[in-house]
């Protein structure tokens, strides 16, 4: 098995390799080689569901096109499934390959019989790598923190907003988002933690983004009451918790935890 | 961006729990999540599972009030008369099984895969003895509603040929 080390240069390696690169989180696009794919490219929103919704189930071992239109399109049945899924599977391979050749394999969306799925060998997906990132800093955080730094900051990085924010109404999207925005939530929180001492105002930053994604999330709350503890702004630090209070009143109706409670205490006693 | 209007009504629950030890050093847990309703965007934050059921029932009324527009006052009353006493049962069974999750999830987990491991065994004996071959489970896939509706055209040809074939033997033994 490789070491996180390992994982960690490899995975910046296949980001700067592959030939094609999609983004998910914040904003949706496709850089083929070096451009980015132009939305007339994908013609109809079909195509564009389609390579969406095998990029969030490119978990799975290869799906069959009648469980895939079930999934994203399902209005339509019988005869429809064959012709709607030819039509928008055409439009994603003439999109991820514009120049390919009539009747040769398409390089991006693998085929096996009936079943379809996303060749992540040899495509980069932002969502992948902020949870491989993740991952990584979690099995460093307790004997390699330089590490750890290094792969939450890279996850931080490249988490820039919801994922696939324009299917948001989307059954299937749903999963991968909840998912991901929870990942994220701890990784910036650890990495705040890490940075406390030596970089207390980039916890705070830290804080504040996580925040921003959930303001009810309250291990935030207490990195950046500890981080302007450490930085020696007692008032900020009170005000900062005065705000977690409220706001876990108002969405919860409930009182900070002992922990956030027992800092509080330590701020005041200073 | 339109909100998607159909006959699904998707739910996301997050559940975060904190353990922490009160004054007198004794440990505690508390839950807290978040509920969405994925077609309509809509959330909410909770601490107690009935402000989920509350959320989650409004959004379903919602949509059953979409769906009877048209329809007449008596039908809509009974529609919706049906679709509140399922609500009801669900309401009432879902906090039950969320906490026995809570409780013991690897023992729920287990009963839950123990029935599908129970159900699929059945099945599969049933068709290999059927066929006169072992079965590849690997094979298989999961069925989609176009499978499904495939399978029910085939068994409904299969009844009115077992039907036919029954009316035959019995005249073939009324003759003797």
């Amino acid at each position: 098995m490789k070491s996180p080390s390992q994982q960690f240069t490899d995975l910046l390696k296949h980001q700067a390799d592959a030939e094609l690169k999609v983004q998910t989180l914040g904003a949706f696009q496709v850089i083929r080689g070096e451009e980015a794919i132009k939305a007339k490219e994908w013609g109809r929103d079909k195509t564009l569901q389609l390579f969406q919704f095998l990029v969030t189930a490119r978990h799975r071992r290869g799906l069959h096109k009648e469980q895939i239109v079930d999934r994203i399109w399902e209005d339509i049945a019988g005869k429809s499934i064959d012709q709607t899924f030819k039509v928008a599977l055409h439009g994603v391979n003439k999109a991820l390959e514009p120049n390919r050749k009539g009747r040769s394999e398409a390089k991006f969306i693998l085929r096996q019989g009936l079943t379809y799925q996303l060749d992540t060998s040899k495509v980069w997906v932002d969502v992948q790598a902020v949870e491989d990132f993740i991952e990584i800093g979690n099995l460093s955080i307790a004997d390699d923190k330089i590490l750890a730094q290094k792969a939450y900051r890279e996850a931080v990085n490249l988490y820039e907003g919801i994922y696939l924010p324009e299917r948001l109404y989307e059954d299937w999207s749903s999963e991968q988002r909840e998912h991901i925005q929870v990942l994220i939530l701890g990784a910036i929180v650890a990495l705040g933690e890490l940075l406390i001492e030596e970089n207390p105002m980039e916890s705070i930053r830290l804080s504040q983004k996580a925040l921003i994604i959930d303001k009810a999330w309250e291990d935030a709350y207490r990195v950046q009451m500890a981080a302007y503890l450490s930085k020696g702004n007692r008032p900020m630090a009170i005000k900062t918790y005065k705000k977690c209070v409220k706001v876990l009143e108002e969405e919860f109706g409930i009182e900070p935890l002992p922990e956030t409670q027992k800092l509080f205490a330590e701020i005041k006693l200073k | 961006m339109a909100v998607k209007k159909d006959e699904t009504a998707s739910f996301v629950l997050r559940f975060t729990q904190k353990i922490y030890k009160d004054k007198d050093g004794e440990s505690n847990v508390q839950w807290r999540g978040k509920v969405s309703h994925v077609q309509g965007g809509d959330e909410i934050r909770f601490s107690e599972f009935e402000e989920v059921s509350n959320f989650i029932q409004t959004k379903l009324a919602d949509l059953t009030v979409q769906a009877i527009e048209g329809k007449t006052p008596e039908e809509q009353k009974g529609i919706l008369s049906k679709s509140f006493d399922l609500w009801k049962k669900m309401a009432f069974e879902t906090p039950k099984m969320v906490m026995d999750t809570i409780k013991d999830p690897k023992k729920q987990v287990a009963q839950i895969q123990n029935q599908i491991s129970q159900v699929s065994d059945v099945v599969t004996q049933k068709l290999e003895e059927q066929l006169g071959q072992k079965l590849e489970i690997d094979e298989w896939r999961a069925a989609s509603k176009n499978d499904y509706a495939m399978m029910m055209e085939q068994m409904a040809a299969m009844t009115k040929a077992i039907e036919g074939l029954n009316k035959k033997v019995d005249k073939l033994g009324k003759k003797k």
